[in-house]
């Protein structure tokens, strides 16, 4: 197995463009357990830790209401330093494995990996983030809802990296809920998330760990949003009623489609998820009220 | 007798083996590094019950740095039989057990060939080109179908799943009336069907072991909790005599029973050193240890329980089912049995019965974990006095209250034979009660009932008792155990007053460098830091029946007082000689001798310089002051106390969280306060992990689905509580130290408090009973009555994907 170390971006581009069977390797939280499981033996190894520009984070967009996060940025530094910007993200990055693994996993790890029980999926999804990918050919940004293709699989071309994912950071009420069976140190059985976008008009919403894929819950965003803009709800909010919430926990459970496994039967994952679902908008929505009030 | 000035004994003293446990000076069994040293890899069967009809290793042989490859066939002359020490009855049925299968497999995971080469990752790599034409047989996993007749059989040889049927009978034993007459003149009758699921023990050191064979002798090192009964057993397993085997167990991370065991990888080792003539080693993967270290648990328990209306217990009746996995390891038919002397708890039945089948089926051999038959006794017990509680409609501490032994009514004779010689449960359970707010806790469990509140709060109850000090060597005789239950201690007084203190008790992470240290100090009113303590090498500590069954203190610990003793008794006629007086006027305080009324002193140290010298020693008095002793335990000792834990189960995700525990134990007189709090807060982990998260399971075809720690779930620290700890103390009165011993206390008490605790909290929606462990769906499915057939497979964590599950639908990897 060769080991790439490459010094900068442009170095690990060009190698990826020669070598598109290699692995790229951050926080080898998950390329580690495979090789060390030897679920995996691949040809070549990329080594991403020695390109700074990676790991660094900043606002763009019009008023830095984006924020761009190098794929190599850990989720310990996401909580730490973009907790107030991006609450869903930060929410989700806690969840994550342990301190340990915290320290060393990424976003972009989670994205290249596309698990659809990956925390992050959910929030990524939900806020509408985007994905910065590149290669010798040049950068293209893949909206996540385009992005997870399938089981493990991904939009990705075999010579590109990913190199940020850009989140919008829209100062409005985002959640983020999973069940494990243990508290830390374990795959979510479901997770759910979903975010409000006042300026649109708009919820996102998604499910994790329930489907071949992390998905949005297009019919649970869609009747949320239409039922707060008839009702004027984003200018003056009120509780929201329990039919509602019921509605969209329903709703969202129907978007899943998961399996019996080891983890969870189907019928207890839907179940699950109505009840995220239902908690996280009504926490969501009271802070949202607290705010425009 | 207190030597010194603050007595050492019940001191909290930190641990002195701690430094370099913790950071890594010592040297475990894997650390070793002797020259010309090769590895040892084992290929494991992929599947569960299967006919081998070839195997070839030619390729593997190839392979860059291998020197060997052997197949059971190669081996089948040496091999012999792993050991059972422990035929429960006359007539049970016990298959040969051999290390390396020969021409059958019978659980997925038992080796097949292994590889001899240069180093641990030449072995590995070379298995994968050995070729193995397995022929399947049909498996057998179900213990209730396995006992059905015509059932698929394990063993077809032995003729029958059924290794042994075991029973205890009051009536017949004279101990107790007939339970069946109690059962027909009931005035209430309970029945339950408990599942204890099977469990992993999961020690943190994975196990290793290196062999150095030399023409004359040979040693190994391994990773285990009982190098004195596996040097026996090595012996005579593979007929190499006693005195050239040398077993050390240097520091050992950890066993929990998972290393009480003479394993197929150890004789393959020694037996590949002795053949190749050079030092082998093996150390194992996790998810090697998790498919081949012996697992526990798993029995199947039918209770009944008889009462009167008043809530007085008129006889229990126990029917197990134990599975023993595909062979008898070293001693699991014994295990279940130990049960049998647990299940009355710490009440007064009049009538009992006991009866267990050991089962076979074509899954990892079971035998000793933490408990080893107490917590699975414990639960049932616990578990059927609050259902009977809730079928009277009564408080179940109320229950327990009526039922139990009251302290002025010690010594105790049960209904199983033994006798309690102590215990005071009424303080134990007040004390709990107390630091735990038992009412209020009440109050507020009726109000959320009341207001129909999501989250619903349950309180669980196990005033538990058990048996530590294994064990009088009588008793285990009477038991049809193949040992004794000794311990021995020796006492080497050095020229400079400085001790070593020689046991035959194995420590593996229980601080008995400390205690031992504590209890010799205490006794010879020497500094604690002048003991050294010596243990687990065959040829320094030569007699010793090691550590497990809660047995260390009570009978290794007790032994080591003995020896100070001897060593002080000699002294005394020594000093009293050097001092030219009468033994009766010679007094002994923190240390020194001195003559009564007189300032003549004489330090032990000064005793010991003279005994040494030999200079001026009575007549006929050897030289020295070393002593030893063998201290044989006239009972079994019996801790006890009361675990209440309270819980908040969300009714709509099924989530448990456990908002308060608090246990009051009493272990009898305590030599570490710091240690026993260690081993509390360990035993209260593993048994909450049974209750909630601990599960290994078997897919249909006989496959280990959990087969890594992202699949079995162990607790972290953010799934457990806090703990409210506290202790009464009432002595063992039968040992010298009055300790009981508090190895597996925790565990055996607080696996049923939790689930009692969340039954409690839902039996209004029609719960009465949730399958282990307690998972967020199975909880789900039973306040929503969709129990039915939910529970045989689904349970623990999923993850990885542990074995050969690569093309799963759902997910792997370690951080999502």
């Amino acid at each position: 197995m060769d080991f790439l170390r490459p010094d900068t971006l442009a170095e690990a581009l060009a190698l990826k463009a020669q070598r598109p069977d290699a692995v790229p390797i951050a926080g080898g939280t998950d390329v580690m357990v495979e090789l060390n499981f030897d679920h995996r033996r691949p040809a070549a190894l990329l080594d991403l830790t020695r390109i700074a520009e990676l790991r660094s984070w900043d606002a763009d967009g019009d008023n830095g209401d984006t924020v761009r996060i190098g794929a190599c940025v850990p989720y310990t530094r996401i909580i730490e330093e973009l907790g107030e910007r991006l609450p869903g993200l930060a929410m989700a990055s806690r969840t994550v494995g342990s301190p340990q693994i915290r320290n060393r996993g990424t976003v972009g790890g989670n994205l290249g990996a596309a698990s659809p029980a990956g925390d992050t999926h959910p929030v990524l999804l939900a806020a509408d983030a985007t994905v910065e990918a590149a290669s010798t050919r040049g950068t293209r940004l893949i909206p996540a809802t385009d992005f997870y293709l399938g089981v493990k699989r991904n939009a990705l071309e075999p010579d590109e990296l990913i190199t940020a994912v850009h989140v919008p950071a829209t100062r409005a009420p985002q959640q983020f809920s999973k069940v494990g069976t243990r508290n830390a140190m374990v795959i979510a059985v479901c997770s759910f998330a979903v975010a409000l976008h006042p300026a649109q008009n708009r919820v996102g919403a998604a499910v994790g760990s329930a489907a071949p894929t992390p998905r949005r819950a297009s019919a649970a965003e869609e009747f949320l949003s239409a039922e707060l803009t008839s009702t004027n709800q984003w200018e003056s909010p009120k509780p929201l009623l329990d039919s509602v919430k019921r509605r969209f926990g329903d709703l969202v459970a129907e978007a899943a489609s998961p399996i019996d496994d080891v983890r969870g039967s189907a019928a207890y994952r839907k179940h699950a998820l109505s009840v995220l679902a239902r908690r996280t908008l009504g926490w969501a929505w009271q802070d949202y009220s607290g705010k425009v009030a | 007798m207190t030597a010194t000035a603050e007595p050492e004994v019940g001191r909290a003293r930190h641990r002195k083996e701690d430094a370099r446990l913790i950071t890594g000076a010592t040297r475990w069994t894997d650390n070793m590094q002797l020259t010309g040293m090769l590895h040892m890899a084992l290929l494991r069967s992929p599947v569960a019950h299967a006919r081998i009809t070839s195997i070839d290793v030619t390729e593997a042989v190839k392979m860059p740095g291998v020197l060997m490859a052997l197949t059971g066939q190669d081996v089948a002359a040496e091999q012999g039989s792993l050991p059972c020490v422990w035929p429960i009855t006359e007539d049970m049925l016990a298959p040969p057990a051999p290390s390396l299968a020969v021409d059958r497999v019978n659980f997925a995971g038992e080796a097949v060939a292994l590889v001899v080469a240069r180093s641990a990752a030449e072995a590995h790599d070379a298995l994968s080109a050995i070729d193995v034409d397995y022929e399947d047989l049909p498996v057998v996993l179900d213990m209730e179908r396995a006992i059905e007749d015509g059932a698929d059989l394990v063993h077809p040889d032995l003729g029958s799943n059924k290794s042994a049927t075991w029973v205890f009978d009051s009536a017949e034993a004279g101990t107790g009336s007939d339970v069946d007459a109690a059962i027909a003149d009931a005035e209430v009758l309970v029945e339950r069907t408990f599942r204890q699921q099977r469990l992993i023990p999961a020690f943190m050191e994975p196990r290793s072991v290196v062999v150095d064979p030399s023409p004359d002798s040979v040693t190994m090192w391994s990773s285990t909790q009982v190098p004195h009964i596996l040097r026996w057993m090595l012996s005579a397993t593979l007929g190499i005599p006693e005195q050239r085997i040398r077993v050390i167990a240097p520091d050992v991370g950890g066993g929990f029973g998972g290393k009480l065991q003479v394993t197929p990888e150890e004789v393959l080792t020694m037996l590949v050193a002795r053949r190749i003539g050079k030092p082998v080693k093996w150390t194992e993967t996790r998810t090697e240890s998790m498919l081949s270290g012996h697992h526990g648990r798993d029995q199947v328990q039918r209770l009944t329980i008889a009462a009167r209306r008043d809530g007085t217990v008129t006889g229990l009746k126990v029917d197990l089912l134990a599975d023993m996995g595909a062979y008898l390891r070293l001693i699991a038919p014994g295990v279940p049995i130990l049960g049998a002397f647990v299940f009355n708890g710490i009440y007064k039945f009049p009538a009992y019965r006991f009866t267990c089948t050991n089962v076979f089926t074509d899954k990892t051999p079971t035998d000793a974990y933490r408990g080893a038959g107490r917590p699975e006794a414990t639960f049932g017990i616990e578990r059927m006095m609050d259902e009977l509680a809730a079928e009277l409609g009564v408080d179940p501490l109320d229950l327990r209250r009526r039922n139990w032994i009251r302290h002025e009514e010690f010594p105790f004779d049960t209904v199983t034979g033994l006798t309690y010689d102590s215990g005071d449960y009424e303080a134990a359970t007040d004390r709990a009660t107390e630091l735990f707010g038992y009412d209020a806790l009440r109050r507020e469990q009726a109000e959320r009932r009341a207001n129909g509140d999501t989250v619903q709060l349950g309180i669980g109850i196990s005033t538990y008792t058990e048996m530590c000090g294994w064990a009088p060597s009588r008793v285990l005789g009477a038991l049809r155990y193949a040992a004794g239950g000794w311990e021995t201690a020796a006492i080497r007084m050095l020229p400079t007053g400085k001790v070593e203190l020689v046991t035959g008790t194995s420590p593996h992470g229980q601080g008995h460098e400390t205690a031992w240290s504590q209890i010799v100090a205490d006794r010879l009113g020497v500094p604690f830091e002048d003991v050294e303590v010596l243990h687990g090498d065959t040829r320094i500590s030569h007699r010793g029946l090691d550590s497990y069954g809660s047995r260390s203190v009570a009978v290794g610990g007790v032994a080591v007082a003995l020896a100070a003793d001897k060593v002080l008794a000699k002294a005394h006629t020594v000093a009293a000689h050097l001092m030219e007086v009468g033994e009766d006027d010679v007094e002994f305080t923190a240390g020194t001798f001195s003559v009564r009324g007189t300032s003549t002193t004489m330090t032990l140290g000064d005793v010991v310089t003279a005994a040494n010298a030999a200079h001026n020693l009575p007549d006929g008095m050897e030289p020295g002051l070393d002593a030893d002793a063998t201290f044989d335990p006239s009972s079994l000792s019996f801790p006890h106390g009361t675990h209440l834990c309270a819980t908040e189960v969300d009714t709509q995700t099924g989530e448990v969280k456990i908002r308060s525990y608090v246990c009051v134990d009493d272990v009898g007189k305590v030599v570490n306060p710091v240690i026993v709090e260690g081993q509390v807060h360990g035993g209260l982990a593993q048994g909450i992990a049974q209750a909630l998260y601990e599960e290994a399971v078997h897919d249909e075809s006989g496959t280990l689905t959990t087969a890594t720690f992202a699949d079995y779930l162990l607790p972290s620290a953010v799934d457990l509580p806090h703990f409210t700890t506290d202790r009464t103390e009432t002595p063992a009165l039968t040992n010298p130290l009055g300790v009981k011993g508090v190895g597996e206390a925790g565990t055996i008490a607080s696996t049923p408090a939790v689930v009692n605790a969340i039954v409690d909290a839902v039996r209004h929606m029609g719960v009465s009973d949730v399958q282990m462990p307690c998972t967020p769906m199975r909880v789900w499915k039973a306040i929503h009555h969709r129990g039915d057939g939910v529970p045989t497979t689904p349970g623990a964590g999923g993850g990885l994907g542990s074995v050969n599950v690569d093309d799963q639908a759902y997910p792997r990897g370690g951080a999502e």
